[in-house]
């Protein structure tokens, strides 16, 4: 376990280590060589929304000003537009690099020809971290549950709300917001499936964490009712059937699934 | 005038697929599905594809009215009604589209190759109305025979692809 906990702390680390650490998860927050900057200090909202862009963009190799304003600012015509990105652009620079001097070229914005990206080397992102340690739960849910136990939980430590709070209505964060989602709700129910025949409160917890993603995650309630078995709560068992029905019923109009009921009929039986 | 944001509409469509024993012992499959309309946060549950076209399209005619609010009502009433016109023909595609598509894949490979076969048909009948060939510049014609018989090619190869997946969902 030693090497892989290790591996776990060394994930972790890039926090420390990185000269940029960027939250996206909950209130957005951007640490620059371990001092956070909030919001504000971008000044124009545009400069912001500009850097969790390119953040949201970060997978791909680079992006021409015409295709960042395309997405961003698509009301604006091509002038106002260009416009905006030279503004944007400055101000979020600016924000990053407060004591550039002038004339050298930004260490984080790249500009390369046309195309503009973010250094990775030197920004850390939170769902990267957080995605990482999934993959390693997911790599040890069958053969080293310690570890998967402990990756699912130091990724979920992560979790502090959806994915840029801010850009909620906006077109070019949809996509990874959902994708996110999934993985945090998946993260929720892997971690507590380990943890149920040990934990089960515990594991009623995190279904609960992931009803509040989802409302309507049929095995959210299956894994809730089945920690209520082992303690032997029956009421709560009935009751949470009651309430995954309930909800089943009101939003697609369907009854929960027969492994759904059986572990109803499982605790009417005891 | 609408700007461009006041224009777009975006969705998120998310399906959770569920396979179960039904009563008779015969696997079931079951599609839940949920859209999000992106522009206003707000969200459906479906389980027919039929739902979520229903969620779209009220969404789509707000986003008609908001843009015509300055129009008169006779003016109004021929918008909405071709906008509601295009509306229909999707609906009465879509669903099957993607209903096939969830059920066997390989009907989309088929879709696809219908719409390219249409096209082939509504290119030569477009380019035969515009273009007396015959008497066309040499250049030009050659280039469309070109695209004509690539995208027979294409049509053809995608026709063989299905038929070597028939025979081996066959041999299987």
């Amino acid at each position: 376990m030693g090497s892989i906990s290790s591996e776990i702390q060394s994930i972790l680390a890039q926090i420390d280590t990185a000269q940029i650490y960027v939250q996206t998860l909950g209130n957005f927050g951007v640490t620059i060589d371990g001092l956070r900057i909030d919001a504000k200090q971008f000044g124009r909202d545009a400069s912001l929304q500009l850097f969790q862009f390119l953040i949201t963009s970060r997978k791909r190799q680079g992006l021409h000003k015409e295709q960042i304003i395309d997405r961003i600012w698509y009301d604006l015509d091509g002038k106002a537009g260009l416009q905006n990105f030279k503004v944007a652009h400055h101000g979020a620079n600016k924000a990053l690099e407060p004591n550039r001097p002038k004339g050298q070229e930004p260490s984080y914005i790249i500009r390369n020809g046309s195309l503009y990206h973010l250094e990775l080397e030197s920004i850390v992102v939170d769902i990267d971290l957080l995605e990482s340690l999934i993959v390693l739960g997911n790599q040890n849910f069958h053969k080293n549950q310690n570890i998967a136990i402990e990756a699912y939980t130091k990724a979920l430590e992560f979790d502090r709300g959806v994915y840029m709070t801010n850009r909620l209505y906006e077109d070019w964060s949809s996509e990874e917001r959902e994708r996110i989602q999934l993985i945090i709700l998946n993260a929720y129910m892997s971690l507590g499936e380990l943890q149920l025949q040990t934990l089960p409160a515990e594991a009623i917890r995190l279904a609960q964490r992931a009803l509040q993603i989802d409302n309507t995650w049929e095995e959210a309630y299956r894994l809730q009712m089945k920690a209520y078995l082992l303690n032997g709560n029956r009421p709560m068992v009935i009751k949470t059937y009651n309430a995954c029905e309930a909800i089943l019923e009101t939003e697609f109009g369907i009854d929960p699934l027969p492994e759904t009921r059986k572990i109803l009929e499982e605790s009417k039986a005891k | 005038m609408a700007t461009r944001k006041e224009e777009t509409a975006s969705f998120m469509i998310r399906f959770t697929q569920k396979i179960f024993d039904g009563d008779d012992g015969a696997h079931e499959v079951q599609w839940r599905g949920n859209i999000r309309h992106v522009q206003s946060g707000t969200e459906s549950k479906f389980l027919e594809v039929e739902e979520a076209l229903n969620f779209i399209q009220s969404n789509l005619a707000d986003l008609t009215k908001n843009a015509i609010v300055d129009k008169t009502p006779e003016e109004q009433k021929g918008i909405l009604s071709k906008s509601f016109g295009i509306w229909k023909k999707v609906t009465a595609e879509a669903p099957k589209l993607v209903m096939d598509t969830l059920r066997d894949p390989m009907k989309q490979a088929e879709y696809v190759q219908e719409q390219i076969q249409d096209r082939i048909g509504s290119v030569k009948d477009e380019i035969g109305k515009k273009l007396d060939f015959d008497n066309v510049l040499g250049v030009l014609g050659r280039d469309n025979d070109k695209v004509m018989e690539r995208l027979e090619s294409i049509s053809k190869e995608l026709a063989a692809l299905n038929s070597k997946i028939d025979q081996l969902k066959k041999s299987k």
